[in-house]
């Protein structure tokens, strides 16, 4: 989906009409479709994190009578949240560097859109780095070691591989536009890097409420 | 720009696919890698059909091996391989990718009046997962295949043969594929129908097609989350689904059927969409209850997600969560019930021509509503708890897969099959075919009810000799089944060599399809035509405006009931 909009989403609006405002429409109405396309996307992802989401509240609902559950006759310790809430008001931090990046595209601030551009990268990688951190001191057995450490790094590593998708796509979106790619009436690619990296943040929302706060 | 008709306003999407892509040369551009709608839906039925020749392989096996009570044909290791790697191709590599994949992209994009679907390279790419999966599926063989049956309930599943990971993978993959063709045909049905042709004009079959592409693409990413777990927990140990490293079996059981009803319903709802069209056509009358026939589509496909759990009634769930999934089970007879009366209603009092499809599509009417009417005996929980696990659920389903499904897919087959090639098949060989295919259908599936309430399990290699005189019935029958599709083969195979030249609508069908050439032309429609009312209505005239029909076409389309109607 989202190579397929690299690929055409700016190169249709080129006809060989000529014709500016013929191309403008054109362009909002595959933009139309390939926008609807996307969020339907999303929407299926959003159901595979739902799917793994209801699989950690039926295991520790339903299976383990205490939680976090005993391994080898102990009980594994909480995971640390202070270290997490802080990784987290990175990646939100992100969010809103994001949102600030698209605003200023629309307005043509380049300046402006290149500064919250790489913050937002940055930031994105910075939570990267830290979810490695916490998965290299998290002592919860390790991935097969429990339901705990199986829905612990199954949800967030797919979570964590969401997101460095997302870094690389918004490094590949910062190259476009510094190759002018995308102009001030046509930029989809923009649009849909941001609803991407919202749906990043949305779903990180539940999996800290769910890991970190119950 | 594209060509509209005349004094059309619209915001017409078919403008951007001018932009798209001009008519490849290359054989390989044209017939293996296209992003043609037509040759993608053509693909989908020519892989599909081979898959679903091994697949019927696979249940001939199966038949030949219950002939006597403790036969040694193959052994009950085999056994157990090939009726789970029947029943995995038949769902997911014959009738989800035929009825969306063939007929979905052959013949929803002509009946909206659009060029192609919204996204022909994506297409292009679910399309080309579909053979992957499935030689990655069937070559499971050489390594062992999977042997849990097609649901792969663990912790049988993990402990079963290496093929099973290629299962999870095939499976897998599949169910992108499925994904993106939803996703696809949702943007296309919501975003590219032709102006005029509002929700409530549409013909029905896109009616169905939409449903069934908003069920795959919520529901099949639930199933990819459950086969990731396995694929994980079968590879790295990672404890989803083990008793013993404290996950939960039940777990499986929820996630897979979360997906695997709805898919149910995906198998289903296309020949709903398919019967729909087959049946005001051939009784030359409007179709009964057409806003009725739609929305019960979107209400099956809804309620099809609040069902799950009666596949697990008998697997330990909490009791006081039985009460209503029983209830929201029978409750999706009620949308069921209203296509059936409708599609009776509309033969009522219908000027009724006998022709293959149309024999089908009643056939069709027969056997899935007894298929329905046996789920609901196994609905009802106290039924459930004798009929669980036994014969009688897998006569069940097979009512409502072959007898709803497959004869769904042979109505479609033989409906379209003059707009695909362009030619008409043998009139005698299809009526032949239909009959031959009816009768040892009932014979082969029928007596697994009795053998089901006698107590026979299913999934077994070896039986009390007390089942013998119906299975032995049912195995006799179902080889009269299998030698039924040489006769179809034949037919068609003949049919494409040196059939009769079909002309454009030799149906007087009024969909748009059957309003251009046959075969369909590259951009299916030179112009893109206005829709004026819904195409059902037999008696008035056709409901276009600026179609510029192909030669024929409109002679050979009565546009009154009374109208002589075309030799066919």
């Amino acid at each position: 989906m989202a190579v397929s909009i690299a690929k055409q989403g700016y190169n249709l609006g080129h006809g060989e009409h000529g014709d500016h405002e013929h191309e403008l429409v054109i362009y909002q109405e595959t933009r139309d479709m390939r926008l609807l396309g996307f969020v339907l996307f999303l929407g299926s992802d959003v159901v595979l994190f739902s799917a793994f989401i209801f699989a950690y509240i039926y295991l520790r609902t339903t299976v383990s009578p205490t939680w976090p559950p005993i391994l080898d006759g102990h009980q594994l310790p909480r995971l640390d949240t202070a270290f997490a809430a802080v990784n987290s008001v990175v990646l939100f931090g992100s969010g809103v560097t994001m949102h600030y990046a698209l605003e200023n595209w629309k307005h043509g601030n380049r300046p402006r859109y290149n500064l919250f551009m790489l913050l937002t990268i940055l930031l994105g990688a910075g939570f990267l780095g830290g979810q490695a951190y916490e998965y290299a001191h998290a002592q919860i057995g390790g991935w097969s070691g429990s339901i705990f450490g199986a829905s612990f790094f199954t949800l967030t590593g797919m979570h964590g591989f969401h997101v460095f998708v997302g870094v690389v796509y918004l490094i590949v979106l910062w190259l476009q536009t510094q190759r002018n790619v995308y102009d001030q009436e046509r930029y989809f690619g923009l649009t849909a890097g941001t609803l991407y990296w919202h749906f990043v943040d949305v779903i990180w929302v539940a999996l800290f409420f769910l890991f970190y706060l119950w | 720009m594209a060509t509209l008709a005349p004094g059309v306003k619209t915001g017409s999407y078919h403008a951007v696919l001018d932009h798209i892509h001009p008519e490849p040369t290359s054989f390989i551009r044209k017939y293996i890698f296209s992003i043609d709608h037509k040759v993608i839906g053509i693909q989908y039925m020519i892989t599909g059909g081979l898959f679903f020749l091994i697949a019927g392989l696979l249940a001939e096996i199966i038949r030949v091996q219950l002939l006597s009570p403790q036969n040694t044909f193959v052994t009950a290791a085999t056994y157990n391989q090939v009726y789970s790697m029947h029943g995995s191709a038949m769902v997911w590599m014959v009738i989800i990718p035929l009825v969306t994949g063939a007929f979905g992209n052959f013949v929803m994009p002509l009946q909206i009046g659009a060029r192609d679907v919204a996204f022909p390279w994506l297409n292009l790419a679910a399309f080309w997962m579909f053979p992957v999966a499935g030689v990655i599926l069937f070559s499971s063989f050489l390594i062992g295949a999977p042997d849990a049956g097609w649901t792969e309930y663990p912790p049988i599943s993990l402990q079963g043969p290496p093929g099973t990971t290629m299962w999870c993978i095939a499976i897998f993959l599949i169910g992108i594929s499925s994904t993106l063709t939803g996703i696809n045909f949702i943007v296309t049905i919501v975003k590219m129908r032709a102006p005029g042709m509002t929700f409530t004009r549409m013909p029905l079959f896109v009616w169905a097609q939409l449903a069934t592409a908003g069920l795959s693409f919520i529901a099949t990413t639930a199933l990819a989350g459950a086969l990731l777990a396995l694929f994980l927990e079968r590879t790295f140990g990672v404890p989803f689904y083990d008793p013993k490293h404290g996950g939960s079996p039940l777990l499986w059981q929820h996630m897979f059927w979360f997906y695997s009803h709805p898919a149910v319903y995906i198998m289903i709802l296309p020949a709903f969409g398919i019967v729909s069209e087959v049946l005001p056509t051939f009784s030359r009358k409007p179709i009964f209850g057409y806003k009725m026939i739609a929305f019960s589509s979107v209400a099956i496909a809804l309620l099809g997600f609040s069902v799950w759990a009666h596949h697990m009634f008998t697997s330990g769930m909490v009791p006081w969560l039985q009460l209503p999934f029983m209830i929201l089970t029978m409750v999706i007879a009620v949308p069921t019930g209203i296509k059936i009366f409708s599609w009776m209603a509309t033969l009522w009092g219908g000027s009724i021509r006998w022709t293959t499809p149309m024999l089908f599509a009643t056939g069709f009417l027969i056997t899935f509503t007894c298929g329905g009417l046996t789920g609901f005996f196994l609905a009802a929980v106290p039924a459930d708890y004798h009929e669980h696990g036994t014969y009688f659920v897998v006569a069940h389903f097979h009512y409502v897969l072959y007898g709803g499904s497959v004869m769904g897919l042979f109505a479609g087959i033989y409906y379209w099959w003059p707009k695909m090639t362009g030619r008409m098949y043998d009139e005698r060989l299809g009526q032949i075919h239909f009959w031959i295919t009816f009768l040892a259908f009932n014979g082969t599936f029928m007596p697994m009810h009795w053998l089901g309430l006698m107590g026979m399990p299913r999934r077994v290699p070896y039986y009390d000799p007390a089942y013998q005189f119906w299975n032995q019935f049912a195995s006799v029958s179902s080889f009269v089944l299998a030698a039924s599709m040489l006769l179809f083969l034949y037919n068609l195979f003949t049919s494409f060599r040196s059939g009769k030249i079909a002309g454009p609508n030799p149906w007087g069908a009024r969909t748009l399809e059957w309003m251009i050439a046959s075969p369909p032309p590259y951009y299916n429609y030179k112009k893109i035509p206005a829709v004026l009312a819904t195409p059902y209505d037999f008696g008035n005239p056709l409901p276009y405006i600026g179609l510029d029909a192909a030669p024929g076409a409109t002679e050979a389309t009565p546009t009154m009931s009374s109208h002589p109607v075309p030799a066919y």
